[in-house]
């Protein structure tokens, strides 16, 4: 059992260090953004939100979606491991989608002149955001172990169903919010500049976000000992 | 000739908003972990 504690607390430290390195990565790209990219001519400075809106987005999104196939994968293989990892990767989508979704009205006010709009992506994603603060709440209600795991596996494949959805609303409704620039078949529709900052602030947030779930995943490794633990002394 | 908007501060918001939350998530993140994974005494 102390052998789960060192194994946390080997990741504990390097899930610490490379969230370290990507906060720095982060500073560089504000950095980057603020000094080293051009103003976009017709959105003013408010243009370059861009540069944090689309990694949160990208990180949401990508954090959601593994804690589905994560949560699918758990319910036919019934390994802890995984559930522990759709539970770390819906936490840290959490903060991605807090950023996400206070810097797009930030973005918004100036340019669409609101700083909401119930807008079909808008909605979508509010609400997908709500059904990840309600798996968290399940998690923390449920306590047989087994239980928890089955339960919050059902909300993670519901919200992995809502994830193309949020991606492809842009296609299927009519909407106010901007369609992909670098993600389309006639490939990105940025200048140079901007386009290297928006994809090395993608690259410098993936790494964020791989290191906070290394975190997370060891702080679940923790809880899971310590309730083995005291299961232990109650049987 | 397009007239370049002046909203800066909405600019300088939304940075600084974002830096609150990626910090303040992996400074608790981190606390509630080294606490979890100390050895028991």
């Amino acid at each position: 059992m102390t052998d789960d504690l060192a194994r946390a607390r080997a990741l504990l430290r390097t899930g610490g260090i490379v969230t370290l390195v990507a906060l720095l990565g982060a500073a560089g790209v504000y950095c980057l953004a603020l000094n080293f990219t051009p103003t976009e001519a017709s959105q003013g400075l408010a243009q370059k939100i861009f540069y944090i809106h689309v990694p949160a987005a990208w990180g949401t999104l990508v954090a959601f979606s593994l804690c589905g196939l994560a949560s699918a994968a758990y319910l036919f293989l019934l390994d802890p491991r995984l559930d522990r990892f759709a539970a770390s990767s819906a936490e840290v989508g959490l903060a991605f989608a807090a950023v996400m979704l206070t810097t797009g009205p930030i973005w918004g006010r100036p340019i669409w002149g609101t700083y909401w709009d119930w807008d079909p992506r808008l909605t979508l994603t509010l609400l997908t955001f709500f059904l990840f603060l309600g798996y968290g709440a399940l998690r923390s209600a449920l306590h047989d172990p087994g239980e928890r795991a089955r339960f919050s596996a059902v909300i993670g494949i519901m919200a992995l169903v809502l994830v193309p959805f949020i991606h492809l609303s842009v296609y299927l409704f009519r909407t106010i919010h901007p369609k992909p620039v670098v993600l389309r078949p006639e490939g990105p529709a940025l200048p140079f500049e901007m386009l290297r900052t928006l994809l090395v602030s993608v690259g410098v947030f993936t790494l964020l976000y791989i290191g906070l779930v290394t975190m997370r995943y060891a702080l679940g490794i923790a809880r899971d000992h310590a309730e083995a633990d005291a299961g232990g002394r109650d049987g | 000739m397009v007239e370049t908007p002046q909203n800066g501060g909405y600019m300088a918001a939304a940075y600084i908003v974002a830096a609150v939350i990626y910090l303040t998530y992996s400074v608790t993140l981190w606390l509630r972990a080294r606490r979890a994974v100390r050895p028991p005494v």
